[in-house]
């Protein structure tokens, strides 16, 4: 049995010059040209990505001879959370922030870097994450779409979905099978960068449950990727992934997703004067908060370290998930208010829209069956 | 202070360890006093813990304190070790000096006036304790005063776990050595305690994590160990999940000893362990099944004190009905700002 750890981690002084940095650019910044403030991080806004790379807040951690802030991971903390709360719609650049440089960082090829990390810094250039397909959602080893190789690259033949922003995005690091099934359902399998205003694709948008269409189904037609947009080893693909989770799972857009509505509650019901009763029922969820935000910042700075925590990285997204689907259903109960979309009054339209999108929390990143098998290996029962 | 933890663990585990394949427990719970133990206790020097070195203890401070509080939860050692830790600090602040006795702080609610008796329910370990140090609110600030328990009307009675909670009558003209106790206040005091408790809760809860996998991994069902079943599996991880949560809630609460976020780091950690409390031992019995449920078994030694601790020195919902309180009074959109005080 592996322990899990946790150690806490205080933030010093420059992390608290950023944060207020972040505050003060925010209240500046003004209106974000998108209003629908729950799970911010899903809505993209390009002209506020490219005010944060301003900033300097994109690609943050990364060296900076790709023009990366070199800066550490709490720092990036800091930026990330108080976006995140502030309900600024980062969807655009998220992805290729959050992951995607990592990974090429890890795994890409110098020239792979110096390509993309600089246009990532600038907000210029967006990546959407090709892991799922129609028949491979949770069971990700057994994807279909094939790269064959041919003179001077790939030849990919399938299609991904569920893919985030992919009419916005220009990038996608793409999982593929490059090599036949086998015993070893893990081995086989490669990461390609395609460039996503390829002729051979064509990207077919999904609507959501909650009437949005930030998500895509998107099919590839004998699309060229030359050998340069590999990234990392040939068939090595799976390892790659994994360790790409690790920083997918562990930050505070793991719990942060509907954290407007809590703060909506409690104004709604301190201005109307009854509080008494929702008392424990708020002291409970910020108590949660409280916790996930020391988990989550142990993580950040764990990653700091060099360390790859994926362990620990599935439990803050299990628990924080299951943290930002339960506000909404605890605060319907405090407010007594009928969820609306379509009300003008703010904590009517935050229930509802909290409510409708609270199912793909704890789906997109790994499923929380997925996220306790990992959990459970780790504990040495599997 | 990564290196002292490491020194509290192995000394105090190497201490523990013994405790736990003694018949401790089975005297504790017929109503005993486990000697052999408090003064192998005692005789490590444990009751100073709290103490700076120039009075005479070994300047670990609350934060030592909780580590080893941590670890008697885990071991379920049968002995006061959060109220004697803070029995003897708190006398030490009014000038008694305590270095052997047992000495148990109980805080009451209100001032004690002009009544001549004073009735106290639940109070840990009384029958045992050399004399109970009352804390309570006073015209001139909080003072303290001391009762032997010699003076004192005891009944025993004890809580889930077995462990000593008794009725305590002490005539008021009985007390002695009143002091007034400065720069300390009875909600701090309150909170330190409720830390203590939550400390011993998040040891707890590593243990039936540990024994759970352990007995997950050696019973077998239907050909096949049941933590290979998926269903198990699931329940495993949420139980290793609330436990590392109250691990990081208790750490956290540590770290913020002394700052101006102490108490509200320690209501999370009251609330977190609370909470987690009943979700680990509904399911470490689940996946123990009868076994579990015996005496006999050592499941029991644990959960019974995690139902137990959970409602002592506050329970989730005061804690939690104190920290919503808090948030409505803060200014309009301050949570934010607030909440993040909390990491530096």
């Amino acid at each position: 049995m592996k322990k899990l750890n946790f150690s806490p981690v205080l933030t010093g002084e420059k992390e608290a010059v950023l944060r207020n940095e972040v505050r003060a650019f925010l209240k500046q910044y003004g209106a974000f040209n998108v209003s629908n403030i729950i799970d911010s991080w899903s809505i993209c806004d390009p002209e506020l990505s490219r005010a944060l790379a301003a900033k300097g807040w994109l690609g943050m951690t990364w060296p900076t001879k790709y023009g990366g802030g070199g800066r550490s991971y709490l720092e990036r903390y800091v930026v990330i959370e108080e976006l995140l709360a502030a309900g600024a719609p980062v969807g655009a650049h998220w992805v290729a922030d959050r992951q995607s440089g990592p990974l090429l960082l890890r795994f890409g090829t110098e020239e792979q870097r110096q390509h993309f990390l600089p246009k990532i810094i600038r907000g210029e250039c967006f990546f959407a994450i090709g892991m799922s397909e129609p028949n491979s959602g949770s069971d990700l080893a057994s994807i279909k779409t094939r790269a064959e190789k041919v003179e001077g690259g790939w030849l990919v033949n399938g299609s991904k979905i569920w893919t985030s922003w992919a009419h916005v995005c220009h990038q996608m690091i793409t999982l593929c099978r490059t090599a036949p099934p086998s015993e070893d359902r893990h081995a086989g399998m490669s990461q390609l960068i395609i460039s996503l205003n390829h002729k051979g694709i064509t990207v077919r948008p999904i609507v959501t449950l909650a009437g949005e269409a930030h998500f895509n189904e998107i099919f590839f037609d004998n699309v060229f990727v030359p050998d340069n947009r590999l990234v990392g080893q040939v068939n090595e693909g799976w390892s790659q992934v994994v360790a790409e989770l690790a920083f997918e799972r562990s930050g505070p857009e793991r719990f942060l997703s509907s954290y407007q509505l809590l703060e909506a509650a409690i104004k709604t019901l301190r201005e109307a004067n009854i509080t008494q009763q929702a008392e424990p029922v708020i002291g409970q969820f910020v108590a949660r908060l409280m916790v996930l935000r020391q988990m989550s910042l142990s993580v950040a700075n764990q990653l700091q370290e060099g360390k790859l925590p994926v362990n620990e990285a599935s439990v803050v997204k299990d628990l924080g998930t299951s943290f930002e689907q339960d506000l909404p259903e605890a605060m319907r109960l405090i407010l007594a208010t009928e969820p609306r979309l379509t009300a003008n009054d703010g904590v009517a339209r935050l229930l509802s829209d909290s409510i409708l999108k609270a199912p793909s929390f704890s789906l997109r990143g790994g499923t929380r069956e997925i996220l306790r098998g990992i959990i459970a290996r780790g504990l040495g029962l599997r | 202070m990564n290196e002292i933890v490491q020194l509290i663990e192995e000394s105090a585990t190497r201490l523990f360890e013994g405790f736990s394949t003694s018949k401790g427990h089975k005297l504790m719970e017929s109503g005993q006093f486990v000697d052999k133990i408090w003064s192998a206790f005692q005789a490590d020097g444990w009751l100073t813990t709290l103490l700076p070195e120039e009075e005479g203890g070994s300047g670990l401070g609350l934060e030592g304190g909780c580590v080893l509080m941590r670890l008697a939860g885990y071991h379920a050692v049968p002995l006061p070790v959060v109220e004697s830790l803070l029995g003897t600090f708190l006398a030490a602040q009014v000038g008694i000096k305590n270095h052997e006795e047992l000495l148990i702080p109980v805080i009451l609610p209100k001032a004690i006036d002009d009544a001549s008796e004073i009735t106290l329910a639940g109070v840990p370990w009384a029958r045992h304790a050399n004399s109970l140090l009352l804390i309570f609110p006073a015209d001139n600030g909080v003072n303290t005063a001391v009762i032997s328990c010699q003076d004192a009307e005891i009944t025993a009675d004890q809580n889930m776990a077995g462990e000593p909670r008794d009725n305590v009558l002490i005539e008021v003209n009985k007390l002695a050595n009143t002091q007034v106790l400065k720069n300390i206040s009875l909600d701090q005091i309150e909170s330190w305690l409720a830390l203590g408790r939550a400390a011993q809760m998040a040891g707890a809860l590593q243990r039936v994590l540990e024994m759970t996998v352990e007995f997950a991994n050696e019973r077998t069902q239907f050909g096949r160990q049941i933590g290979k079943f998926q269903a198990v599996q699931q329940q495993m991880a949420v139980l290793a999940e609330m436990t590392s949560a109250s691990m990081c809630a208790v750490d956290a609460a540590i770290e913020h000893l002394g700052t101006e976020q102490e108490w509200e780091l320690i209501a999370s950690a009251k609330i977190t362990t609370g909470e987690s409390a009943g979700y680990a031992t509904k399911t470490a019995h689940a996946v123990h099944a009868a076994i579990g449920f015996t005496q006999e078994y050592p499941l029991q030694l644990s959960t019974r004190r995690l139902w137990a601790w959970r409602d002592e020195y506050g329970n989730e919902a005061q804690w939690s009905t104190k920290l919503g309180r808090y948030c409505f009074g803060l200014q309009t959109d301050n949570l934010w700002s607030w909440l993040t005080t909390q990491t530096g």
